[in-house]
């Protein structure tokens, strides 16, 4: 390794007993960062806690000469979320960067998603970012540096058929990553999101049918990102979440990275494409949109998921 | 004004004040019969017995010779969003459209910001959203049809500071209607979202000179002094057309709209890229790649402050 570019720095990684923040972890660890290795250790539906995947990242790093401590605090409430931060204080003095890869998947058409279903995606994935979020950003603004990393999903930010309850919760991580650059960049703090792809033990959770359907509307060009054949271990997201956390990526803030094997891209943020606008002051009549929107706004505009005939 | 919707029944969902009232009012003046949805509570979210907004919206689209009727659950309970949907069944027969207009705010900067103050805004915003749509959903997909239009706004799509938790609902509210749309426009269902900019009671609370601050192209700075009209109503004559047929074929869309301004939202892509055919990038490879071919244009929207 030519250099170690988080040297000195302490990390909490989540959901870093297995896939994507296993990956960071041991990368992170690699480039001289010491790393709180958070995983509550659960199986796909919740259950089951185990100490055993975070214990085994954790031994991974300490046999490859670097420093980690194991944690198996659930990323979900503050006061779960402030014992993580704790143990990075106790453990190392400080901290300095927060990835938080945490998951799970209940996916379901809309009209068959329980409560449940949409309440545990939306704790887990939304209100997991923004537990620990919050007090760490009570710290990073006390110390005037910091990098948070959070993890989004072309499943909300595109949309994907089947996942109502994990695309409202990444595109809302979008949304929350906006506002936290936002709020703390003038600090010198920075928060940035990647959206992976990546073949990991969540994305094996999707069912056939579902996996099906999606192929089917690839192959009929609906989908919307290119499908390209590309390898996609979960070591890819890693680098990218490495130079982030970084020093040398001081000036990112509030931007999308969509990493995937091969590739890595920065995401468009939403913004006006097409506008009308009447010369005199509002409102619109109805007639009046019905006239111009299909050779205006409606141009060319595509329903990603025509009715079947 | 032509009775485009008529024969269609709507729930409008905080349909008591602001834009969800301008909806409901403008929806029943083109022929829909509509459900009016306000818990009539106040902007903090405590609750006001003295005021029934829901029911004065009834009243006023009675005086017009429409039809409504008051609903005053809230949304945030998922058994409301089916006790709502079946109330447009029993009394009307029929659900053709659902707007999804309520809303609180609870601003505060992030590393301020309570759990509570986080968990009211994702639960009245994105929860609710999902409770009501969810159950017409169901409906919607044995009838073949039905169009849902939800609320998203730029402080989510775009990021305003000091509203992190309304920021992650009303940009989780766009995905949500993204995955909807594919969910459901198979059968005959559409599903859009609109980031309204109006002045009403929910946004009185923001400061004049946050409110300056609103991002996006236009040449916009507030809504009082620089002649930019932005009166709830103004968001109802879109909400119509894409209620109407007009619209059948519009879905998983995001449009702005304002005083005399509809805009289209560009949805995220991948714009600058680099890729490599087999393996992926390294650290060192990404020191470099990154700054040159990925970067180079980002701007920080919040640049740090000097302080010394």
């Amino acid at each position: 390794m030519a250099e170690r570019i988080l040297d000195g720095k302490v990390a909490i990684v989540t959901g870093a007993g297995r896939g994507i923040g296993k990956a960071i972890a041991i990368l992170m660890a690699q480039h001289g960062a010491k790393v709180v290795v958070n995983d509550l250790g659960v199986s796909m539906d919740g259950s089951d806690p185990s100490r055993r995947p975070a214990d085994d990242t954790v031994s991974a790093i300490i046999e490859d000469g670097g420093s980690a401590v194991a944690n198996y605090a659930s990323v979900v409430g503050i006061e779960s979320a402030e014992s993580i931060i704790q143990e990075a204080l106790d453990t190392y003095g400080r901290l300095d960067i927060l990835a938080n890869p945490a998951g799970i998947l209940r996916d379901r058409m809309i009209f068959n998603m329980t409560e449940q279903e949409w309440d545990e995606v939306i704790r887990v994935h939304l209100t997991g970012h923004f537990s620990l979020i919050k007090p760490v950003s009570t710290i990073f603004r006390k110390q005037g540096a910091g990098s948070i990393i959070t993890f989004s999903s072309t499943s909300g930010l595109i949309g994907n058929a089947g996942q109502a309850n994990y695309g409202a919760a990444k595109d809302g991580v979008a949304g929350l990553t906006r506002v936290v650059a936002r709020d703390l960049g003038r600090y010198g703090v920075r928060c940035n999101c990647i959206s992976p792809g990546a073949d990991t033990r969540m994305t094996a959770s999707v069912p056939q049918s579902v996996r099906t359907a999606r192929r089917q509307r690839a192959a009929s060009g609906v989908s919307e990102l290119p499908q390209l054949e590309l390898e996609r271990p979960p070591e890819a997201v890693a680098p990218v979440a490495v130079w982030l956390a970084s020093d040398e990526a001081r000036d990112i803030n509030g931007q999308i990275f969509h990493v995937s094997g091969g590739q890595v891209g920065v995401m468009t943020q939403p913004e006006p494409m097409r506008v009308i606008q009447k010369s005199s002051t509002g409102p619109w009549a109805l007639e009046e949109i019905a006239a111009i929107f299909p050779s205006t706004l409606g141009r060319d505009m595509v329903n990603p998921s025509p009715p079947a005939s | 004004m032509t009775e485009i919707l008529k024969d269609k029944v709507a729930i409008v969902t905080g349909a008591g004040r602001g834009i969800g009232r301008g909806i409901a009012l403008l929806f029943a003046r083109h022929g829909a019969r509509v459900v009016v949805n306000d818990p009539g509570v106040n902007v903090d979210g405590s609750t006001d017995d003295s005021s029934r907004p829901a029911a004065q919206v009834v009243e006023e689209i009675e005086q017009l010779g429409g039809q409504a009727v008051a609903n005053y659950d809230s949304v945030a309970d998922f058994h409301a969003g089916e006790s709502l949907v079946r109330q447009a069944l029993t009394t009307f027969g029929r659900l053709d459209s659902v707007v999804t207009s309520h809303g609180i705010l609870r601003d505060r900067m992030i590393f301020n910001m309570s759990e509570q103050e986080w968990g009211d805004v994702i639960n009245v915003h994105l929860k609710g959203t999902f409770n009501v749509v969810k159950h017409a959903c169901s409906h919607f997909r044995d009838q073949k049809s039905g169009s849902i239009v939800t609320m998203t706004s730029e402080s989510g799509l775009i990021g305003n500071a000091g509203q992190a938790n309304y920021g992650a609902a009303k940009s989780g509210i766009a995905g949500f209607t993204k995955v909807v749309a594919r969910d459901m426009g198979r059968y005959g269902v559409t599903c859009n979202s609109i980031a309204p900019r109006a002045v009403t009671r929910m946004t009185a609370t923001v400061s004049p000179s946050k409110r300056e601050q609103l991002p996006g192209d236009f040449a916009i700075a507030s809504a009082e002094g620089d002649g930019v009209r932005m009166a709830p109503e103004d968001v109802a004559p879109f909400s119509v057309y894409l209620a109407s047929d007009y619209a059948v074929n519009i879905n998983g869309q995001v449009f702005l709209v304002y005083g005399n301004t509809i805009a289209l939202m560009t949805q995220p892509r991948i714009s600058k890229a680099i890729f490599k055919p087999q393996g992926y990038w390294t650290v060192e490879e990404l020191r470099i790649a990154m700054p040159r071919d990925v970067c180079a244009e980002l701007v920080n929207p919040a640049p740090p402050r000097d302080t010394n």
